[in-house]
């Protein structure tokens, strides 16, 4: 076996027998409960669409302007062009 | 003569898409409530309850532009690519690079890697947690075996690459994040996505880590995958980074 | 008397009930949203153990010219082999028209045409599960010029010739009647006493067409006066059968549906003591 070999093999081996050690370093972000797991409850339920517009949505789009956490994301190169 | 029901139906779908004046009016009984303002009440519905569809999907993208933003970008959407099925969380593939080519999101061009993020972590979500490897299974394999052995991300595991400091901006967007600014040029950041018995996360690796997992990935050998991330970073921790993988349970579990 | 009443298992409730286990005399949930191995589906599959279940389908699109589109059925069928639950059923509407999905539960002209479409969709489903299915009636807003049948006379013939059986929901009766001006007891006429296996309440809303009023089925509030008092006219006329309180937008903590529930199940009391007395 290479020395490259070797060495490969004893760190692999050292993680397999002191799998606690870096659980630290995990940090997982929770991101994605099961209270996610609900998108076609909106099937049978109408209340988006109250049908009180008399103007379809779609000509609301121009007017939106993007409004919530992106007004924390500041510098860096401001297009993607 | 009426029109024949499959014909009728293609007609009413491409109506509730357009909105464009069509025959379809004519079937419907109209009285006092004309039929335009009848089938409002679908159009809408098509267009806002799959909205809200892609904005459970794609929360960080509706997080970071807010909700009427975000539903322009999914009307758009929408009328171009309708769901080929009706399962809602299988809804949306195409939607991150929609957002990139999305003219009014210009200005927010880490705007498509957030999406891919999104999309991820829903796949990771709805994948099987079947059995995952641990470190106990590996105990009993002889040290110089190790090297030559091939492990398998598990289902729903994916690495993603951002130019964008995607984590970052990850958390600036959370409900209770702090106030603090996010720089856009805080340099890459790969997340590898997984699932987990009650949800699916992300952990941000290094780049000689995403190396590792990438050739994982690609079917690679242990040595082969961490001779790759060594040619990436000299200073990858082969034994610290393996660890915090088995330890996260995203390989599946050895073939009896 | 045994209660009837049940709720509708939404994701944003499955932390609640997994860890109150609250009485119920069962548990309804959307088959679409479990279709994929989720934590949502591992979380229901152990519930399974201490409910009863009905699984309702909300895409089928039972009345497509198109007929069930093969993956998804058989998605369904899997489903429903795993959960084994005391119902199935979807509605009598379609949603998807040359493979695209619009997410919507569509009207049907209701015409011999029709009536042949859906009665092969039904037989479909129904052999491929082994079993009888309840098609519900939709909320309607509008009517096709050309239908040549009566709601109640559309779904009578479905079941005559299927063999289904038929899920009334009280509160899209009661939108559908108010909407159209009909008279909801005489849309009630006629239909097969046999052939109903469960009732559905939920909220409606009242919206402004074009300065008219129109009842929407929004699923997001309490069940309406009328639609409790036409609920009782169906336990009247075909008994009680398992019924389901639905509630799918403004989600309110799940005591109110529980709340819903016992209503429901106090009402259905109410009927056979007042029957009892009267016979």
């Amino acid at each position: 076996m290479s020395t490259t070999r070797i060495a490969i093999a004893a760190a692999l081996a050292a993680a397999i027998a002191a799998p606690a050690v870096t659980q630290a370093q995990g940090n997982v972000e929770k991101c994605y409960g099961i209270a996610k797991a609900g998108k076609n409850d909106c099937q049978t339920d109408h209340s988006s669409c109250a049908g009180t517009s008399k103007k379809d949505g779609q000509t609301d789009a121009w007017l939106a302007v993007p409004k919530g956490a992106c007004e924390k994301i500041v510098g860096g190169k401001l297009t993607s062009s | 003569m009426p029109l024949a029901l499959r014909d009728l139906q293609a007609e009413m779908a491409a109506y509730l898409v357009s909105g464009a004046d069509a025959d379809i009016l004519g079937s419907i009984v109209g009285d006092t409530i004309p039929a335009a303002a009848r089938l409002r009440i679908h159009r809408h519905q098509l267009y806002e309850s799959l909205a809200t569809a892609l904005a459970g999907t794609f929360s960080t993208v509706q997080q970071l532009v807010g909700d009427p933003f975000f539903r322009s970008i999914a009307r758009a959407f929408i009328a171009q690519a309708l769901p080929a099925q009706p399962v809602l969380s299988e809804y949306g593939e195409g939607f991150p690079a929609f957002v990139d080519t999305y003219e009014l999101a210009r200005g927010l061009p880490y705007l498509a890697d957030v999406a891919r993020l999104d999309w991820a972590l829903n796949l990771a979500f709805n994948s099987p947690i079947g059995r995952r490897l641990t470190a106990a299974d590996l105990s009993s394999i002889p040290g110089e075996q190790l090297p030559s052995m091939k492990v398998g991300l598990a289902p729903g595991t994916r690495v993603i690459h951002s130019t964008y400091p995607l984590d970052r901006i990850w958390s600036a967007s959370q409900p209770n994040a702090s106030t603090a600014m996010v720089d856009l040029g805080g340099g890459d950041a790969w997340l590898l996505v997984f699932r987990r018995p009650d949800d699916a996360g992300f952990i941000v690796l290094t780049e000689a880590e995403a190396v590792f997992v990438t050739a994982l990935a690609a079917g690679a050998s242990l040595e082969d995958a961490a001779l790759a991330a060594f040619a990436a970073n000299a200073r990858f921790d082969l034994s610290v980074t393996f660890s915090r993988l088995l330890d996260l349970r995203v390989f599946v579990a050895l073939q009896q | 008397m045994t209660p009837v009443a049940g709720i509708g298992l939404r994701a944003a409730h499955l932390a609640a009930v997994v860890r109150d286990r609250p009485a119920t005399a069962f548990l309804e949930i959307h088959a679409e949203n479990y279709l994929t191995p989720s934590p949502a589906f591992d979380t229901v599959e152990r519930l399974r153990a201490d409910y009863a279940f009905s699984v309702h389908a909300v895409g089928l699109s039972l009345g497509s010219t198109d007929g069930l589109e093969d993956t998804h059925l058989r998605r369904v069928a899997s489903l429903v082999d795993r959960l084994q639950p005391t119902l199935v059923s979807d509605h009598l509407a379609w949603s998807i028209s040359r493979g695209r999905y619009l997410n919507d539960l569509l009207p049907l002209p209701y015409t011999e045409e029709a009536i042949d479409v859906v009665v092969r969709n039904v037989d479909r489903l129904q052999e491929t599960l082994g079993r009888r299915v309840a098609v519900e009636n939709p909320s309607c807003y509008f009517s096709f010029a050309h239908a040549t049948l009566s709601e109640p006379a559309f779904l009578s013939e479905v079941v005559r010739r299927s063999g289904c059986g038929l899920l009334l929901d009280a509160n899209n009766l009661f939108v559908t009647t108010q909407n159209l001006k009909l008279d909801p007891r005489v849309w009630l006429d006629g239909l097969p006493v046999d052939a109903v296996m469960e009732y559905h309440l939920a909220g409606h809303a009242v919206n402004d067409a074009d300065g008219e009023p129109i009842l929407i089925d929004d699923h997001a509030s309490r069940v309406s006066a009328p639609v409790w008092s036409l609920f009782g006219e169906l336990v009247e006329r075909f008994g009680p059968r398992p019924t389901l309180i639905e509630w799918d937008a403004d989600i309110p903590p799940l005591e109110i549906l529980l709340d819903e529930a016992a209503t429901a199940d106090r009402r259905v009391a109410e009927r056979e003591a007042g029957a009892a007395r009267a016979a």
